[in-house]
């Protein structure tokens, strides 16, 4: 593929090449950064106009506003506790709180940082690494897939901050939210009491929406006013110093793994990747205890492994032509209507056209870190609006958001009932990000178990003669274990 | 000229305009609504028909998406708005006659207005390219052999893939010897094919370009231009209703419609699905068009409705 770089660099450093990688990754920054336009929509809104471009210019236009809107998710995240995207929920874990310390622009500079390196990583992963990769991932079925999400499920015990108790409550209310809608298996409606709106069940985006955001309105309506009008103190990205990355490179170079990892893999998602990634760096990082406080080390490993996953989902797509995402399903979309065939033999079709791919990948990930600090520049001034227009204006973009996405007015009412459960739960000290864990994590888990034991003969036992599986399992006992025993090791060393 | 004439000329002349404007439909812009999320394929084809269907009906046409529960969110919102013609929805054959007989949705065979089909591919059992089977003989052979040995995915209950796989193994005697593995979506589903982990699938046409796959069968009345080696199901001995089976959609308004604006709808949707664009479209999307007008559509739509009771009672749905 690499002598097909000439014509592929050709077709790039074109005016109208240049022009489409420059805007596209503006508004997928734009986009991604409205809380409630997720990836997936933002890439949809831009499919219309790619059907009167060449293929070349199409691809890259959605492939530009791909992952802009995946690092820009994590700005409403880091500013307003709003994730743009459920990919950057785990962003806010401890995003919010250093911008909340004063730290805003620092946070974004770190989130800027792993974002840039997470993409870059995966671009070239994705030129190496591609048919291997392709290969690994047809190795991970149903059962693999389940192992997988049972690890990611012990992030829930690691972000439970305060009593892992309420966490675990927190976690089984996201999971049985996760259950309401149509049965994967068998198609019966659970828990929809014949009401339409609940057939496809409860949308994922207007219940994170609810309970991080709204639920984060009402806290500040209900506190008395302070005299402080600005949120957030926050005058543009500042980016960390060379000599605070000392100690984190590890954590870095771990979630860019996991975020590629998980990205190959299809039907698991950046979400999850983020807080698996979350969780591992939690467990290994030597700040711990500062996670959830606002450690940059969260900020790292939750953005450094969404945007990984970005060039990891690619790489079934053009390796096997099986899309990894809703989002690379439309780019094959794409490519069909351009008259492209996508599968097993679209590399070797159409090599210069999948090498222009590759590069522009690689210079979109580049382009994030000026057109970044450039966008939160502008983006600056309208945080230090009076807190009263900001939270009026926040309510309004979600709601926006929310009702753009499915065109479903019942979407606003979950919204709505999710934030002022939020607000009460979090009254009572029960964490909110288990809970989101718990739903995105929830109907995947649910699904391979089912779909495993359906393989299986109903032997859940079974699933171990799996050796992915059985390590994956192995991985999440001990990830459950290793804090007991250190609890009670310290403890006897104490008497 | 005396002013009076003049007047009682421009009175008469604004009256007869009022008159043109109220019987002219449409006033207002018509709403499309694709029962999937964005970029789907009924998205695409959808925003693919639009354009053209704008231009025939010499109004504004857009589309808006509804997505949720395999399409019925939208069956069911629609099913409760006025029947003036400006909301319409792009059904497929499982969302209006499949869903409707397996859940509790609020709509049926007569909620609708048919307008006009699109679109309408034959289903194919589909195996990888490596697969021990070369004929269906062969296939039903090595399953009856091994009783709960080989396993067919499907991209959801109740899915057109569903309902194909089903078609060939009942059709064949053989459904309860074999497995049903569900998938959230053709994407996974065809993965594990390409891996192993399920042996059938059941797709169009469009899924064979896409991937080391051959078809064992197709549920057509003739052999397929592209694929003159493939026995059509009544070949293989499958007996209707089970031996015909495609993936069909088309506009529908709510029930009531009428019958002036029916026709308006009809003729534009018969101009735009002809024009020389949506054909373009059709052909770099793999769409196979399929032309219905009202009256035969509507009647199409009940008989497919009766038919498909028979599959969904072998799918144990």
């Amino acid at each position: 593929m690499l002598s097909h770089l000439p014509d592929a660099l050709a077709l790039l450093f074109s005016l109208e090449g240049i022009l489409v990688l420059i805007f596209g990754t503006i508004l997928g920054i734009v986009l991604g950064a409205m809380p409630g336009i997720g990836s997936t929509v933002a890439v949809a809104i831009v499919l219309p106009f790619t059907l009167t471009m060449g293929q070349s210019s199409a691809i890259l236009l959605l492939l530009a506003v791909y992952a802009g809107s995946v690092y820009g998710g994590s700005i409403s995240a880091i500013l307003i506790n709003t994730p743009g995207t459920p990919q950057s929920a785990a962003t806010c874990l401890d995003g919010y709180p250093m911008a909340q310390r004063g730290d805003a622009g620092l946070a974004l500079g770190w989130a800027t940082v792993a974002s840039v390196i997470g993409g870059l990583v995966s671009a070239v992963v994705l030129v190496f690494a591609a048919p291997y990769l392709a290969a690994f991932a047809l190795n991970f079925g149903p059962i693999e897939t389940f192992a997988l999400i049972l690890l990611g499920m012990t992030c829930i015990v690691s972000v439970s901050t305060g009593s892992v108790i309420k966490g675990l409550l927190a976690g089984m209310i996201g999971i049985f939210l996760s259950t309401v809608g149509g049965d994967p298996i068998i198609g019966e409606f659970r828990f929809t009491y014949d009401i339409w709106q609940l057939y496809s069940g409860f949308n994922l985006l207007a219940v994170v929406i609810g309970v991080f955001a709204l639920s984060e309105v009402f806290v500040r309506a209900s506190a008395k006013p302070t005299g402080v009008s600005e949120l957030v103190d926050f005058r543009g990205v500042i980016l960390p110093k060379l000599s605070a990355w000392r100690g984190r490179l590890r954590n870095l170079g771990k979630s860019v793994v996991i975020g590629n990892v998980i990205g190959v893999l299809p039907g698991t998602g950046a979400a999850t990747a983020a807080f698996i990634s979350y969780a591992e760096g939690r467990r290994s990082s030597p700040n711990k205890e500062a996670f959830g406080t606002g450690e940059p080390d969260g900020i790292v490993s939750s953005e450094a492994a969404n945007n990984a996953v970005t060039g990891g989902a690619l790489v079934p797509t053009m390796a096997l032509g099986i899309p990894g995402d809703a989002i690379t399903a439309v780019m094959l979309a794409t490519l069909t209507l351009h008259g492209i065939t996508p599968g097993p033999r679209l590399v070797e079709e159409n090599p210069t056209l999948i090498a222009a791919i590759f590069a522009g990948f690689f210079l979109i990930n580049l382009l994030l870190l000026p057109l970044g600090l450039l966008l939160s520049r502008v983006a600056a001034p309208i945080l230090r609006m009076r807190e009263g227009f900001m939270m009026t204006a926040i309510v309004i973009l979600c709601a926006l958001g929310i009702y753009f996405v499915r065109g479903n007015p019942f979407d606003l009412i979950v919204m709505g009932v999710a934030g002022v459960v939020g607000f009460l739960l979090r009254r009572q000290g029960i964490p909110m990000a288990p809970l989101v864990i718990g739903m995105v994590l929830g109907p995947t888990l649910e699904l391979t178990l089912r779909q495993g034991l359906i393989l299986k003969d109903g032997n859940f036992f079974a699933f171990f003669e799996s050796p992915i599986a059985l390590v994956l399992a192995i991985v999440s006992l001990v990830a459950l274990a290793l804090p007991l025993v250190r609890a009670v090791l310290a403890s006897r060393a104490a008497q | 000229m005396n002013i009076r004439a003049t007047l009682g000329m421009a009175v008469a002349a604004t009256c007869v305009a009022g008159a043109a404007i109220a019987d002219s439909f449409p006033e207002r812009p018509i709403n499309m609504i694709a029962p999937f999320n964005a970029g789907g394929g009924t998205d695409l084809l959808l925003r693919g028909l639009a354009p053209h269907f704008e231009e025939a009906i010499g109004g504004d046409v857009f589309v808006s998406n509804m997505a949720g529960g395999s399409g019925t969110v939208a069956a069911s919102a629609l099913q409760g708005q006025r029947p003036d013609g400006y909301q319409l929805g792009y059904f497929s054959i499982t969302v209006s006659t499949i869903q409707p007989q397996i859940k509790n949705v609020p709509y049926g065979v007569d909620s609708w207005t048919p307008i006009c089909s699109v679109a309408a591919s034959p289903t194919m059992l589909i195996v990888p390219n490596d697969s021990p089977f070369q004929t269906m003989e062969e296939a039903v052979a090595a399953i009856e052999g091994a009783p709960g040995e080989y396993v067919f995915g499907s991209s959801g209950p109740g899915a057109m893939t569903h309902l194909t796989t089903v078609a060939a193994f009942a059709g064949m005697g053989v459904l309860d010897k074999i497995r049903h593995l569900p998938f959230q979506g053709s994407g996974p589903a065809v993965k594990e094919l390409t891996a192993g982990t399920i042996q059938f699938f059941g797709d169009t046409e469009i899924l064979l370009s896409r991937g080391d796959f051959r078809p064992l069968m197709v549920f057509n009345d003739e052999r397929l231009e592209g694929y003159p080696d493939t026995p059509t199901a009544s070949e293989v001995g499958i007996e209707p209703p089970l031996n015909e089976l495609y993936l069909w959609g088309g506009l529908f308004a709510p029930a009531g419609v009428p019958e002036e604006t029916v026709a308006a709808l009809a003729e534009a949707c018969e101009t735009a699905v002809g024009s020389d664009g949506f054909k373009e479209f059709a052909a770099n999307s793999g769409t196979v068009i399929n032309h219905r007008g009202p009256e035969e559509f509507d009647a199409f739509f009940r008989a497919q409705y009766e038919a498909n009771g028979a599959l969904i009672e072998a799918a144990g749905l």
